[in-house]
């Protein structure tokens, strides 16, 4: 393949040759023939040389799973087993585009040695969850004069998978760590009197009550019988309903409601996780697309990550099926936390709860606002504005109605934008902890 | 890769110098160090006339209708007076500024015709100057940026001082023929070391081993550069993350801080990390919290980095890319045996290509065509030079076309990853064929119980359906 340089020849021959043929000039002719053969003798000698396919690349990874944010080295080895020199060689490995080159180069020029081997390295600040690959790896061959090339796409390419950012865990623990308490700060553990080794207090005897448990030095203190109360601390479990539908994927990039509703999972179950609480999730749309069940596991909130990276906004909600299947597979009883736009028609949303209310479990609906999430009124122009206003009133009222229809079940609807979205799930968190809602 | 660099770009200069000095002492004579001068200055006051007659034009046209009459000269004059009376006009033989149309016609008139005289009196000198003042240009540029299109750039400009003469030549048969390099007696020699030595010859081998050695020059720059660039860019990035870090340490402790216009344009531009970080730290929406991500990022990419330097000897190496920097005696060795097999392979199939002797033995031609004058037009070259050119061409592609059939590209999924693919696909068909199921028999079920109305806000009946449960 001829460069651009290679046109400029071309171009420059050419113009001599004419020259000398309108001016009966054979010096400029015999210029113009050097050019030319100048340009194509060693054409033959080089696409000899130029076989690509004696060149590998090989990319190492340090890691193929990572957090959004995290960073990435990624390691380039170009072999050439081929008995050639390859004078000029370009090689450019792709990455994703939407990671940052943080440090060094993914590109190189040099010239390789038979047997012999480049290694390049650069670090990639990963971002967005899901999953990736890098590569594939361009190879472009010149000849030393730069005026022929020839190119070859190695298509081996490495998969990462992007876990969804863990910066929300990070804060919440720097905060917790500034205020010296801990990592259970804020946690309130769900205590029930009645069982147990703690002690909790004294209350009057009542008939029945066993006699072991009469404090007899108070009793005597007071005149009256009293018992000793015991408590036992008691876990909960929360199953986390991921909605993927297409509706979630609105919001500025990286901003999603879908973005959001992922953090605001990933927030739960290490919350969950610190507090030996149970914490599942489902990801759903049209069918389940992953459901890890509440569990205490090691590698659980790996698991948790793994399939909330790979969730895309496709498809609608069906919340009926998602219930049916969670509540096939959840024996226990659940408090279980929706994350969806509520976009979808009423009466299925409404079947579905039924579903979870008569299963004995107790629900909750953190649901991001659509217009909350979109541009903000103020960059709109005057008749956009009246319409988006106009739509946001329309919503909100329908928003109403869905809360109304949805508290005959004891079902809390929180209408939740960017930023109290996080805020809402760890209260709603913690409110379930002390009202000690579905313990187990 | 430097001394290369060095004595490729001392050979370039070399051959260029040649090359000029050649192009000099062939138009000796007719560089005429005022036509520059004489020829721009001609130029403008050709324009100055032309606007000079447009404008008075203009002015009596627009007048005449208003008025109804002609204007009368003292208008004009006036116009003249204080408008124009600023051209310059004093060449031509006006010694004042023009009181009357009648004048403005005659002066142009008149003056046309000798400003053309003179114009095309200088317009080829000047050409020759101006293609000459380019191609130093292009050819210092072409030192120092080390690209290509300056090369070629300053290659053309001055073989175009030769073109220009030739031109001249055509177009004004009756001036004094320049003496433009030409072969002995306007003919090829058909002795091969006749050839080599003729004057023409060497002018041309000079200018082609300008742009030979010139590419090889940027060829000895770019093999090595990257590699150097690569490590200054390292540096420059390392640096920059720590200086940030640092700022962002003594700005966390409440330690004032001092910035230089310097190190704020080298920090922010050091590198995109960096620049995006610092971007987003100052126009990010939620402002805290998006300054405090910026600043972890910075501080966690320096610990990444630390620690990678720490685990890893090599790790500075590979992100430099050190070890493939060639060696320096390779490339000057290469370089010389590459360019004589160029130069050797170059005048040899030139000289046979140009010179029809050769190809009227091997096809032995008849006398007819053998002694004929179209044999010793320059066009002929074509004849022989097409074919074997793209023969060139063609075996290039043939060799290229067989040696991509090596190419064995490894398969992107394993069988094993293919069956797992296969079998995710199945296990989501059956997922969702089970939904649409599901689905069908509960909208079944709600119609049944009449639970779907056609008409109302479909929240206001199923909120009415749910109070009358």
């Amino acid at each position: 393949m001829l460069t651009h340089r290679g046109f400029v020849v071309v171009f420059a021959g050419v113009l001599f040759l004419t020259s000398g043929f309108s001016f009966f000039n054979f010096y400029l002719t015999l210029l113009g023939v050097y050019l030319l053969v100048g340009l194509v003798v060693t054409l033959p000698l080089f696409a000899m040389t130029a076989n690509l396919s004696g060149i590998e690349v090989d990319r190492q990874i340090d890691k193929v799973k990572v957090f959004s944010g995290d960073f990435l080295r990624v390691k380039v080895t170009i072999k050439n087993t081929s008995r050639r020199h390859f004078d000029f060689i370009e090689v450019h490995d792709q990455y994703p585009e939407l990671w940052i080159l943080a440090i060094g180069a993914n590109f190189i020029a040099s010239r390789i040695e038979p047997g012999g081997s480049i290694t390049f390295s650069y670090i990639l600040q990963v971002r967005m969850r899901g999953k990736y690959y890098l590569g594939p790896t361009e190879v472009i061959m010149r000849d030393r004069l730069g005026l022929h090339y020839y190119k070859r796409v190695l298509k081996e390419q490495t998969e990462v998978l992007v876990y969804p950012t863990w910066k929300d865990v990070r804060r919440l623990e720097a905060l917790g760590k500034q205020r010296q308490l801990g990592l259970m700060f804020g946690a309130h553990r769900t205590k029930v009197i009645g069982m147990g080794t703690d002690f909790a207090g004294f209350r009057e005897y009542q008939p029945g009550d066993p006699f072991r448990n009469i404090d007899w030095k108070t009793s005597a203190k007071r005149g009256d019988l009293v018992v000793k109360q015991y408590e036992m601390e008691k876990n909960i479990q929360i199953i986390c309903m991921v909605d993927t539908s297409g509706s979630m994927g609105n919001g500025y990039p990286e901003n999603t409601k879908l973005e959001y509703a992922i953090r605001a999972a990933v927030l739960l179950t290490h919350m969950g996780i610190e507090r030996k609480d149970l914490v599942g999730t489902c990801v759903f749309s049209d069918i389940v697309h992953a459901f890890v069940p509440p569990s205490l596991k090691p590698n659980h909130m790996y698991d948790v990550l793994e399939a909330l990276a790979i969730a895309e906004p496709v498809g609608w909600s069906d919340y009926e099926s998602a219930i049916s299947y969670v509540t096939s597979q959840t024996k226990k009883r659940t408090y279980i936390i929706w994350l969806t736009d509520l976009e979808e028609s009423p009466a299925p949303l409404l079947n579905a709860m039924k579903k979870v209310v008569a299963n004995g479990h107790r629900a909750t609906i953190i649901s991001p606002f659509g217009p909350w999430f979109e541009a903000p009124v103020g960059q709109f122009g005057p008749v956009e504005k009246v319409l988006s206003e106009a739509v946001s009133e329309e919503l909100w009222e329908r928003r109403q109605k869905i809360t109304r229809a949805l508290a005959r079940f004891g079902i809390n609807v929180v209408n939740v934008g960017p930023e109290d979205f996080l805020p809402s799930i760890i209260r709603q968190y913690e409110m379930a902890k002390q009202r000690g809602v579905a313990m187990f | 890769m430097k001394p290369v660099t060095v004595i490729l770009q001392i050979l370039s200069t070399i051959t260029f110098v040649l090359m000029c000095w050649y192009a000099y002492t062939s138009l000796s004579g007719y560089w005429d160090w005022n036509a520059p001068y004489v020829f721009i200055v001609t130029v403008f006051r050709l324009i100055s006339l032309i606007l000079f007659f447009i404008g008075t034009m203009v002015l009596a046209g627009l007048i005449a209708p208003i008025a109804g009459i002609a204007p009368g000269e003292a208008l004009v004059g006036l116009y003249n007076t204080q408008l124009l009376r600023m051209w310059y006009m004093q060449p031509y033989g006006v010694s004042g500024p023009f009181t009357s149309i009648g004048q403005v016609f005659s002066s142009v008139t008149r003056n046309f015709g000798d400003i053309f005289i003179i114009l095309s009196q200088y317009i080829f000198t000047f050409l020759y100057f101006l293609a000459a003042a380019l191609g130093i240009v292009f050819f210092l540029q072409s030192l120092f940026r080390m690209e290509h299109k300056f090369v070629g750039g300053a290659l053309i400009s001055i073989q175009m001082i030769f073109v220009i003469a030739a031109a001249r030549a055509l177009i004004f048969p009756d001036l004094p023929v320049i003496p433009i390099p030409e072969f002995t007696g306007g003919e090829i020699p058909i002795n091969f070391v006749d050839f080599l030595v003729e004057r023409a010859q060497i002018i041309a081998l000079v200018s082609f081993a300008y742009l030979e050695t010139s590419y090889q020059m940027i060829y000895s720059y770019s093999v090595g550069k990257p590699v150097e660039e690569r490590e200054e860019t390292l540096k420059r990035q390392l640096l920059a993350l720590r200086q940030a870090t640092r700022k962002r340490d003594a700005i966390e402790k409440g330690e004032k801080i001092s910035t230089t216009a310097m190190s704020r344009s080298s920090g922010a531009t050091a590198f995109s990390f960096l620049r995006e970080a610092i971007e987003r730290r100052l126009f990010g929406g939620g402002e805290a919290i998006e300054s405090m991500d910026a600043i972890a990022d910075v501080r966690r990419l320096q610990i990444f980095v630390d620690e990678l330097l720490a685990s890893d000897p090599d790790a500075r190496d590979q992100l430099t890319a050190k070890a493939a920097a060639p060696s320096s005696a390779y490339i000057l060795s290469s370089t010389i045996i590459g360019s004589a097999i160029r130069f050797i392979g170059v005048m040899t199939i030139a000289f046979l290509f140009i010179n029809p002797v050769f190809f009227v033995a091997i096809f032995n031609l008849p006398p007819g065509i053998a002694n004929s004058v179209e044999l010793e037009q320059p066009e002929l070259v074509v004849f022989f030079m097409l074919p074997i050119l793209l023969a060139f061409v063609l075996v290039a592609m043939i060799i290229g076309w067989a040696s991509s059939r090596e190419v064995e590209e490894k398969p992107v999924l394993t069988k094993e990853e293919k069956e797992a693919e296969k079998a995710r696909k199945a296990e989501l068909k059956r997922r969702r064929a089970a939904a649409r199921k599901a689905r069908k028999e509960r909208e079944k079920a709600r119609k049944r119980a009449k639970m779907v109305s056609d008409s109302g806000d479909e929240w206001d009946k199923a909120l009415e359906e749910t109070y009358k449960m």
